[in-house]
């Protein structure tokens, strides 16, 4: 079989008309342009791979610089995929794809759409998960202790109420795995929040609230389970994964950068999801449980601070939302397994202390 | 004599660009499966293969482009721009922790000027890289700028951008052109670029005036100036002193419809259908550029060596700096 087409030798960018003629072993192509005539020898193997072609074929030869030719008939990419099946310089799975035609391609499109969606709903949070909680303890650690002592750089720290406090956590069964480090801090905001590594600040306002130890011991629960579970980790890989994955689609590294700065400061403010702050409650009464103490302590703590809530803007209740839902939770749990409790009356006593400052 | 000379001067030599927006999309569709799939790994491949085709269907004179690039030689690249950014953030991000107000404005310092730097390093690698895998009728491209040349044009350009508040802005981005567009060989020809920065300097005061008077409407004509003012500039060289020019013939209503459909297409398909602006980018401007005057496309001649290094291109894309 023999093709009309065009020759270019590499050397210059003059088209010589050519002879094509498509043999077992390769390519014989017969140029002649003005006094220059000639022969030369394709092999197969030595054939670039040839994708995208139209109406135009165009096949390129060997080592820099190459030589190619260009054929305009279509019948010589038809004979090319009949005599040289399988052949490497042929195969393509872009071209495979492209033989689909439009109803394929648009098929192909719309689950690509609905994987990419369901990866985004499930699996990057499922992956973030998975690297929060494989994260050393001990750089979480050294990430908190950084992060601790930047945030009480911004308060008053009470000296005498963080030592009854921390007598009281150290009376206290926490079954944590991390050294628990807390304060008390001077505001009159109804607050507390974790730090991850084991860092727990609490405003004296929240303090000034309670009436029962119990409340204590609950709102200390909710703040180590926020820690024991990791909660600031795995939102700030979620968050991450998002940035980066918008990064990989939009292909700006950059924003990767800015969301690590962001967060580090910002980490306060992070909204915990619905279900973490479930979570935490879950752990707060767990607390209470093993201390064998009143589990009544979560239910008092929510409803106090949800009473107080309706009269003072309380930061508590603007990042923890639906405390309604979460006293039908807890109370549901305390109903579904009767436990005995009784007083604590070491843990009254740095309670005493705590109140008497 | 007299008709020759004027059948010379009206020799035109026509730019097209014969992609398909459904053909494009697939091609597209099937680069971003694989790069999430491979969590991103596979970009490199993906950005070459688009490239390819977008080459493979840009043509001069009847004759497509062709791309040499391979994803193996822009991985490398990937990884090593990669690699600098993390170092680079890495040091920002530590200093920045330190919190001694030293360290952190020193940290800070050096990531602005090791940031002002690259820009001009991966223009410069961009350009080698680019050129010299991109051939026509066989005939490689090749760059021949000095890295030096192209860091003090930047740098110089870029303070005195600062100093005068902007309004040098305009010659520095004709000198970063004519730097970038003048060490460009094509076989024997080689490209020049003839434009003035008191022209852009009038063409920006003019388009952001207008702009504004007009409530937004002047803009697309604004982009279509200096548009014309990037391409209409460049001259062809060739080696017996003769030469031709690109003229791009896009007007201001076609920029217009080009964008304000391009809008509506990544609107309505949520970003799917961003590989169709990308065609009908292409095939307006390249259906609508010639080049008139002497060019003789069966004369040019291979000059440039085997090539080498693709360490900056994905440098330059990743700091998004969006050139050609």
């Amino acid at each position: 079989m023999t093709f009309e087409g065009k020759y270019y030798n590499g050397r210059s960018s003059k088209g010589m008309p050519a002879q094509i003629t498509l043999r077992p072993d390769g390519l014989r192509i017969d140029y002649s342009a003005d006094e220059e005539v000639g022969a030369v020898h394709w092999e197969t193997a030595g054939i670039h791979q040839s994708e995208f072609n139209d109406a135009t074929t165009l096949l390129r030869y060997g080592k820099f610089p190459q030589q190619s030719i260009s054929v305009v008939d279509k019948g010589f990419r038809e004979a090319l995929l009949q005599y040289y099946r399988g052949a490497a310089f042929l195969k393509s799975g872009y071209n495979s794809v492209l033989r689909l035609g439009t109803s394929g391609i648009a098929v192909m499109a719309l689950s690509l759409l609905g994987l990419l969606v369901a990866f985004v709903i499930w699996g990057v949070p499922a992956l973030a998960d998975r690297v929060a909680m494989h994260f050393p303890q001990s750089y979480e650690r050294q990430l908190g202790q950084q992060l601790y002592a930047k945030m009480l750089q911004g308060y008053q720290v009470d000296d005498e109420k963080t030592a009854a406090l921390n007598e009281y956590l150290n009376t206290l069964d926490t079954g944590s795995d991390y050294p628990i480090t807390a304060a008390v801090v001077t505001s009159d905001e109804v607050n507390a929040f974790a730090i991850p590594g084991g860092y727990v600040v609490v405003y004296d306002g929240i303090i000034d609230k309670m009436e029962h130890h119990e409340e204590l011991a609950a709102l200390l629960g909710h703040e180590l389970g926020h820690v024991q579970k990791r909660h600031s980790l795995r939102a700030l890989t979620r968050s991450l994964s998002y940035y980066m994955l918008a990064s990989l689609l939009f292909g700006d590294i950059s924003g990767v950068a800015a969301v690590l700065v962001d967060n580090a400061s910002a980490l306060r403010n992070l909204e915990y999801s619905r279900s973490l702050e479930l979570e935490a409650d879950q752990e707060g009464l767990e607390l209470l449980r093993r201390n064998e103490l009143n589990p009544q302590g979560v239910v008092l703590l929510m409803e106090r601070l949800q009473r107080a809530s309706e009269s003072e803007m309380l930061t508590f209740f603007s990042t923890h939302p639906n405390t309604k839902d979460r006293i039908e939770a807890l109370k549901k749990q305390i109903g579904e397994s009767e436990q005995p409790y009784g007083e604590h009356p070491e843990l009254e006593g740095h309670w005493e202390q705590l109140k008497a400052r | 004599m007299t008709t020759t000379l004027l059948e010379k001067e009206k020799q035109t030599t026509h730019f097209s660009f014969t992609g398909k927006g459904s053909d494009y999309f697939a091609i597209e569709i099937v680069n971003f499966l694989l790069t999430v799939v491979t969590l991103g790994l596979y970009y490199p491949w993906a950005k070459a293969k688009s490239l390819q085709y977008l080459y493979r269907k840009t043509e001069l004179a009847g004759t497509p482009f062709v791309f040499h690039g391979t994803g193996k030689e822009m991985f490398i690249g990937f990884i090593k721009g990669v690699g600098i950014f993390i170092v680079l953030y890495g040091m920002l991000f530590f200093g920045l922790l330190t919190e001694t107000p030293f360290i952190m404005v020193l940290s800070y310092f050096a990531f602005l000027v090791a940031f002002l730097v690259l820009v001009p390093v991966a223009l410069h690698g961009m350009m080698r890289y680019r050129t010299s895998r991109t051939s026509w009728r066989g005939i490689h491209m090749g760059y021949r700028g000095e890295l030096s040349d192209m860091i003090t044009t930047y740098l110089v350009g870029f303070f005195l951008t600062i100093f005068t508040l902007g309004v040098y802005g305009s010659w520095f981005v004709v000198k970063l052109r004519k730097q970038m567009i003048d060490n460009v060989r094509f076989g024997n020809v080689s490209l020049r670029y003839v434009g003035d920065g008191a022209d852009l300097f009038l063409i920006n005061l003019k388009g952001y005036f207008f702009s504004i008077f007009t409530l937004g409407i002047y803009f697309f004509w604004y982009v279509k100036n200096v548009l014309h003012f990037y391409v209409n500039n460049i001259v062809v060289l060739q080696e017996d002193g003769t030469y031709s020019r690109l003229q791009c013939q896009v007007s201001g209503w076609d920029m217009l419809k080009l964008t304000v459909g391009n809008i509506f297409i990544i609107v309505f398909t949520l970003g799917l259908g961003i590989p169709l602006t990308t065609t009908r980018t292409m095939s307006l401007i390249m259906n609508n550029t010639v080049m008139s005057g002497d060019f003789d496309a069966d004369a040019l001649v291979q000059t440039e060596e085997a090539y080498d290094s693709a360490v900056y291109e994905s440098m330059t894309d990743m700091m998004d700096i969006g050139v050609v």
